[in-house]
């Protein structure tokens, strides 16, 4: 008996790939669509590239299109200006982050993994920490921080942003603690593992991509704070880089060449953040999404 | 883009009724010890929790209180206070029409980050989704995160030079398209100002909420589109009838964050026009700001903060009875 090894055709074959078809015909006008979107959003950063050049005659003449000679003496001299707001931002935002990953992934152990008196109680102080807008806090913060006679340096951003930023850091890691399989730490137990090993060498480890997530958006969230720094520092040399860019565009607001040379300058560190890091970047921005 | 704030009262909403499910595993030999005994053998836990719980109680517990506390004095910085019970907040809702009226823009604004965020993005989500070639789906996506990775400062200072009476490019645009009676100083001109922070962006695109969208859009099983496309559905009977219930989770969750972003957002107002020109676009964080630190009235601006609280509150426990729902 001969057995028949071509598949049998399926009625729907025929008009399904006809469907195929029609939509691979449809998609050269979603590009179109979609790429007009796109250039609709960064036509601004455009502009500003293209009036960057520009000495202030040239951009009299010919505001919005390349000409030449192209000044690139307006990004020596903004430069001038933003690598400290640059530095400043980087230094800032980097211990936040690592205070906000330590202090996080702690305690997102200890709710996670470990089991103690007051669990629930402490984890819920901590959960209607997330419905206090920052509205609420702006004011006693600033004059708690003036208070311990923070204004005018670093500290006065990093220490109220660690303790902003973890709340939410926690979370997420809690989560995934808890979905770590309990058999790997009771074996660590057994073995005679504290704790605190299981948590540095364990628990930590493992949860490498998540730390990732959490450290991506706490980063944008610093990065991006525009109000608080304003407030808390007034001494131009420390300011980071938004309320740097900000007041630097104020300053400079009509020698246009060199405003858009300093913003495009000051755009760069987060783009090249995101070129290395991009996978966490689509999960971090994603994570609301995910039921936790 | 959302802060992360706000995404954390959306994801605290989620998890409320979820317990962590380890305290109910105690045995019962561990119910008999001494409670004492439990949280002396407890201690490594409190001692991590140690950092946290430290930061937590000086700068959020401790700011928290102290701002609900001081809502209820006359307290100007540096001055000791003097206690007035509610009236700031009597004040706040009879007399002050700044304040009245930046509720009313707060409002509009939120509105419009709603439709805007959720209507853009949806369209740009189907499309990305229905473009057959892996590789051009997968551009197009990074692509539409790529503005996120721009600082958010940049497109408002962007935006208030492409404003800007002389030599912004809408003027020119407008100018150069014989429209020149429409030009006009859009940030300075207190009947479009409010119009022109709230239509900045165009064509607002949001990455995130694309990106939300997306991962639901995708997450719906093919066989149930195949099956309604061989049943002769057409494109807009697939969207209507399949996709768009079945995404109505993310819909509502962008829409929640959104609301929730939009009610405290002062970022923008505070870049573009501090509130002004003639209060026009004062939203509430932007006078909280102006009460306490321009014209150091800290326990009236503490006030203010706490409306917002409360507005927050109350759109938190409204999403959590009737809005959230389990099925994404």
């Amino acid at each position: 008996m001969s057995v028949d090894t071509s598949d049998p055709k399926p009625i729907s074959a025929v008009s399904a790939g006809q469907q195929v078809a029609i939509f691979k015909r449809g998609d050269w006008w979603r590009t179109v669509v979609l790429s007009l979107f796109w250039l609709g959003a960064i036509l601004p950063m455009v502009m500003a590239f293209f009036i960057s050049f520009k000495t202030l005659s040239q951009f009299a003449r010919q505001p919005f299109i390349l000409t030449s000679p192209l000044h690139w003496e307006n990004y020596d001299l903004a430069w001038q200006v933003v690598q400290q707001f640059i530095l400043n931002s980087l230094i800032i935002s980097s211990v936040t982050v690592i205070g906000v990953l330590l202090c996080a992934s702690l305690s997102a152990y200890a709710f996670g993994i470990l089991d103690f008196p007051g669990r629930h109680i402490l984890f819920y102080m901590v959960l209607t920490l997330m419905m206090v807008p920052s509205a609420l806090t702006l004011i006693p913060s600033f004059v708690l921080v003036k208070d311990l006679r923070l204004l005018n340096t670093y500290w006065a951003m990093i220490l109220p942003w660690i303790a902003s930023g973890q709340v939410f850091a926690m979370f997420i890691l809690r989560t995934f603690f808890e979905s770590l399989p309990k058999e790997l730490f009771d074996a660590a137990r057994i073995d005679g593992a504290s704790e605190w090993q299981s948590y540095w060498r364990i628990a930590l480890p493992l949860s490498k991509s998540m730390l990732g997530v959490a450290a991506i958006l706490n980063i944008l969230g610093t990065w991006n704070n525009l109000i608080w720094p304003f407030l808390t520092v007034t001494r131009q040399d420390l300011l980071p880089l938004t309320p740097g860019l900000w007041t630097y565009q104020t300053a400079n607001f009509t020698r246009y060449g060199l405003m858009m040379a300093g913003i495009l300058i000051g755009s760069i560190p987060l783009v090249i953040l995101f070129i290395f890091t991009s996978r966490w970047f689509v999960a971090g921005l994603t994570s609301g999404a995910i039921k936790v | 883009m959302w802060l992360p704030l706000a995404t954390g009262v959306y994801m605290a909403v989620e998890q409320m009724p979820a317990l962590p499910e380890a305290a109910q595993s105690i045995g019962a030999q561990e119910r008999k010890k001494t409670l004492w005994k439990r949280i002396r053998e407890g201690r490594v836990a409190y001692l991590m929790l140690m950092p946290t719980f430290i930061f937590l109680l000086i700068f959020m517990y401790y700011p928290a209180l102290l701002g609900l506390y001081r809502s209820l004095f006359k307290w100007s910085a540096g001055l000791q206070g003097k206690f007035i019970g509610i009236d700031n907040f009597v004040r706040l809702f009879t007399k002050d029409k700044v304040f009245l009226n930046s509720l009313d823009n707060m409002l509009q604004l939120a509105a419009w980050y709603v439709v805007s965020t959720v209507g853009v993005s949806l369209f740009i989500a189907i499309l990305i989704h229905r473009l057959r070639r892996g590789r051009t789906q997968y551009t197009f996506r990074l692509l539409m995160i790529l503005p996120v990775v721009i600082p958010s400062i940049v497109p408002l200072m962007l935006w208030k030079f492409i404003y800007d009476f002389k030599v912004g490019p809408l003027n020119v645009f407008l100018t150069w398209a014989g429209l020149e009676t429409w030009t006009r100083p859009w940030l300075a001109d207190p009947n479009v100002a409010l119009y022109a922070v709230m239509l900045r962006n165009f064509p607002w695109v949001d990455g995130v909420a694309i990106l939300i969208l997306l991962a639901g859009l995708q997450a719906i099983p093919y066989e149930i589109v195949e099956s309604a496309m061989i049943d002769g559905a057409g494109e807009m009977r697939r969207f209507w009838s399949i996709e768009l219930p079945l995404i109505a989770g993310q819909i509502k969750l962008i829409s929640v964050l959104t609301i929730m972003w939009g009610v405290q957002e002062f970022t923008a107002v505070f870049a573009m026009t501090q509130g002004g020109p003639i209060n026009s676009t004062m939203v509430p964080g932007m006078w909280m700001y102006f009460n306490a630190f321009s014209v150091g009235k800290m326990g009236y601006a503490s006030s203010i903060g706490v409306v917002l609280f409360l507005i927050t509150l109350v759109l938190t426990v409204v999403n959590m009875k009737y809005i959230t729902t389990e099925e994404y």
